[in-house]
């Protein structure tokens, strides 16, 4: 039992030995003194941290490369510039010049790293002026250079294959619009509409190309088209009117609103079912003023309505 | 200055210093977070160190309990020239709610013994208060009587003057009835060795050899008491994880503090010389923390000659635990509150050293201090660790947050607490030798399971840490003073 005494002594002594002994130095690393060679004394140092996005980068501190890789923390550095570059192989490069000041951190803690164009992969197989994707169903739609083709591939590119040949008119399509549904595609150059009917059987048969139809408008200027929430209709914005008609064939088109103005702009707000459009208007001091209306097509247009209720019948 | 205000100023002196110390830190945190953050080092690393001694004690006495776990203590007692034949031990049980499914076992181990009965004065002192007390003492003699020189019942009266409801009360009324039969048998008061039990204590069958031995074998054993180490056995296999845990952790802090001979203090079962006992007085009848109040009695006493001498042998109690988790927590915060409330024995020691010239003015700051600061320890540590530690980085603002030190200080703890981990490992070792066979009827599931609840080391510090001291400190710095509560305990019949 002496003996234990005396043991436990010694462990005493020794605790407190190391307790007295290792104090300083967990506290000069606490507080990042460091002793400066140059200058003999103790400097309170700065220290650098480095978090990377992904991690495992190579760490270079002005050109030395250090054996840390990120995260790292850079500890113990004399106050003053510092240039600091990350490598990862596959990734670009990351530099920073870093003023390191006592006692403080440099904290870089949101760097990514951003890939070489080594992982970059084509997944359309010709040359296209437009694309959309359909993220449900897991597929890419592209319309071909010349807007008259359209293709469908897997999201990774596979099963590449034409669905739809437009043999087409005098002017090339300019713009394109899938349906709410994304079952129907339309586009549209100044005086023509294309509807493309994509869910047909070309859907699934390989052997079949999507049916489609054309909507001529010759003597108004298509300025834009938009499709209305219920998938059936289109609204159109032209050079003095704004216009509704069933994406059908041979639809005639019914008036909305008559423009003053010849390039008015438009906005459909497909969950409210409002048209948002600017247009100009005499004043009583005779003055032409430009304004933005609103046209609630769910309320107030009652001969939208009929054309809803019309198609509803038919159906 | 008057002995009541000294007595409130001493009171106040262990809350008023926790809370100012968690104060501190807080507007340290707040207002200098830097000089904040250098503290929690400090404490985080003097923790540590703190830690690995302790472990590398614990490890000592747990191999000193190993040593002599299979010692034949009674035939190395016979041994001896001096007579263990003249040596009478006194044994009482304090019950207030034991049933009789709580004091059997005790009985039974008392039995058991490896020493003669006829050496043996049993007293169970049941509370009169309790309604089934003349029932149960009846049904305990009638089983238990036969063999020993003397079983006593006796019923200590409810509200006598001076006294508080307390464990202390009740083990002295038994001690003066048992001092009558010693009387009316002629046995010298020296040669009465008494132990005060739990009423859940099983001893061992050696305990009394052991105990015998140590005090045939000390110089003046009249000026030490006899501390076994307590274990909490008899129900650890069916008691709840958290509990197990807690217990277990209760039982290594004793092996430790067994080692620290020079702070040792008397906790739970205990003996010492019936002598010292009737000198100084009895157990308070007071106080609720009667198990280390004794100790002080006797230091006071005998001017600072007094100790207590560790005997590596356990006594086994029951785990304390409920019929829910939440039921345990709280069961377990209320048990280990009160022995945090062993805080009062602070104003009765310094007390005790003013009124006593003779004790030397170093011993008396030594232990003074020690008491203080172990008590005060206790109520902050895992606030500062747990609580405090974060703070700074959260309240010191975005300066701070620049500044080197914000960066490291996280870095730091946590590379200190891994130090924690390696120690843990070695209370799950310890921990599993300490248990007694898996008892029929316990799933093998519940093996690994008991080495996997150390995980609960976090949440166990989080709640009974240091809540119940800074609680009880509290309690008493208001004078809001605590009533004994007798911690229920449970056991499953498998």
């Amino acid at each position: 039992m002496a003996n234990e005494q005396k043991i436990r002594s010694f462990l005493f002594y020794l605790s407190l030995f190391i307790f007295l002994v290792g104090l300083p130095f967990i506290l000069a690393f606490a507080l990042s003194y460091k002793f400066n060679t140059r200058t003999l004394r103790f400097a309170k140092a700065g220290l650098i941290v480095l978090k990377t996005q992904p991690s495992g980068a190579r760490v270079y501190l002005n050109g030395k490369l250090l054996d840390e890789k990120t995260p790292a923390t850079i500890n113990e550095l004399l106050p003053g510039e510092y240039a600091v570059k990350i490598e990862l192989e596959e990734y670009y490069p990351w530099t920073v010049e870093v003023m390191v000041s006592p006692g403080k951190v440099a904290m870089f803690d949101k760097i990514i790293l951003f890939p070489l164009r080594s992982d970059v992969e084509q997944v359309s197989r010709e040359s296209i002026s437009y694309f959309w994707i359909d993220q449900q169903a897991g597929l890419i739609y592209y319309v071909s250079a010349q807007g008259n083709i359209i293709y469908r591939s897997d999201l990774d590119g596979t099963n590449f294959r034409k669905i739809c040949n437009i043999s087409f008119p005098e002017f090339s399509l300019k713009k394109w619009k899938l349906s709410p549904d994304k079952q129907t595609l339309l586009g549209f150059n100044v005086h023509q509409i294309v509807v493309v009917d994509l869910k047909s059987k070309a859907s699934y048969d390989e052997s079949l190309l999507a049916p489609y139809f054309i909507l001529n408008y010759p003597r108004q200027k298509i300025l834009d088209v938009f499709w209305h929430s219920d998938n059936y209709h289109i609204i159109l914005l032209t050079d003095g009117s704004i216009d509704v008609s069933e994406a059908a064939p041979k639809a005639s088109p019914v008036r909305l609103v008559t423009l003053n103005k010849n390039n008015a702009s438009a906005y459909y707000d497909e969950r409210a079912d409002v048209i948002y459009f600017s247009d100009s208007a005499k004043a009583s001091d005779d003055r032409m003023y430009e304004s933005v209306y609103k046209l609630d097509l769910a309320i107030k247009f009652s001969p939208f309505k009929g054309l809803m209720k019309s198609r509803s019948e038919n159906e | 200055m008057n002995d009541a205000r000294i007595k409130r100023y001493l009171e106040i002196t262990p809350g008023a210093l926790s809370w100012g110390i968690v104060v501190l830190f807080i507007l340290f945190a707040i207002f200098k977070p830097v000089a904040c953050a250098v503290l929690i080092i400090i404490f985080d690393f003097y923790w540590i160190i703190r830690t690995v001694y302790l472990t590398t004690l614990l490890i000592m006495a747990h191999r000193h309990l190993s040593k002599e776990k299979n010692r034949d203590w009674f035939k190395d007692c016979a041994a001896l020239d001096s007579g263990w034949q003249e040596l009478y031990h006194l044994v009482i049980f304090p019950v207030y709610k034991e049933g009789l499914d709580i004091l059997r076992p005790s009985l039974e181990a008392l039995n058991k013994c490896n020493y003669p009965k006829e050496k043996i004065i049993v007293v169970v002192g049941f509370e009169e208060r309790n309604d089934l007390s003349a029932d149960n003492a009846k049904a305990l003699e009638s089983e238990f009587a036969k063999g020993f020189l003397g079983y006593i019942s006796t019923f200590h009266p409810d509200g006598l003057p001076s006294e508080q409801r307390t464990k202390g009360a009740n083990a002295t009324w038994a001690a003066k009835k048992a001092k009558e039969f010693i009387d009316d048998k002629g046995i010298s008061y020296e040669k009465v060795i008494v132990s005060c039990f739990d009423a859940d204590t099983c001893v061992e069958k050696e305990y009394f050899g052991c105990l015998s031995y140590h005090f045939l074998t000390q110089e003046r054993p009249h000026q030490a008491s006899y501390q076994p180490i307590p274990v909490y056995n008899n129900n650890i296999w069916q008691a709840s994880s958290f509990a197990r845990v807690v217990e277990t952790s209760s039982s290594f802090c004793q092996m430790i503090e067994a080692m620290r001979r020079e702070k040792f203090v008397t906790f739970s079962s205990h003996s010492m010389s019936f002598k010292t006992l009737v000198d100084i007085g009895y157990w308070p009848v007071d106080m609720i923390s009667d198990d280390s109040v004794i100790y002080w009695k006797a230091f006071i006493f005998y001017k600072g000659q007094y100790r207590v001498v560790p005997l590596y042998i356990t006594v086994s109690m029951d785990a304390a635990y409920d019929k829910n988790f939440i039921k345990t927590i709280i069961m377990q915060y209320k048990q280990k509150r009160r022995w945090a409330w062993g805080v009062e024995n602070f104003p009765f020691v310094v007390r005790g050293f003013l009124r006593s010239p003779e004790i030397p003015l170093l011993v008396k700051i030594r232990r003074g201090f020690n008491l203080l600061e172990s008590h005060v320890t206790w109520a902050v540590w895992a606030v500062i660790v747990v609580l405090v530690g974060p703070l700074p980085v959260l309240l010191g603002g975005s300066l701070f947050k620049e500044m080197s030190i914000s960066y490291n200080l996280p870095r730091i703890t946590g590379m200190l607490f891994n130090f924690t981990i390696a120690a843990s490992i070695v209370w799950i070792i310890l921990s599993r030798t300490l248990l007694p066979p898996r008892p029929k009827g316990i799933s093998r599931i519940k093996s690994v399971l008991i080495i996997v609840e150390w995980l609960l080391v976090p949440a166990i510090i989080l709640v009974l840490g240091s809540t119940p001291a800074l609680d009880a400190q509290t309690r008493m710095m208001l004078g809001r003073y605590m009533e004994f509560n007798v911690t229920e305990k449970r056991r499953k019949v498998i």
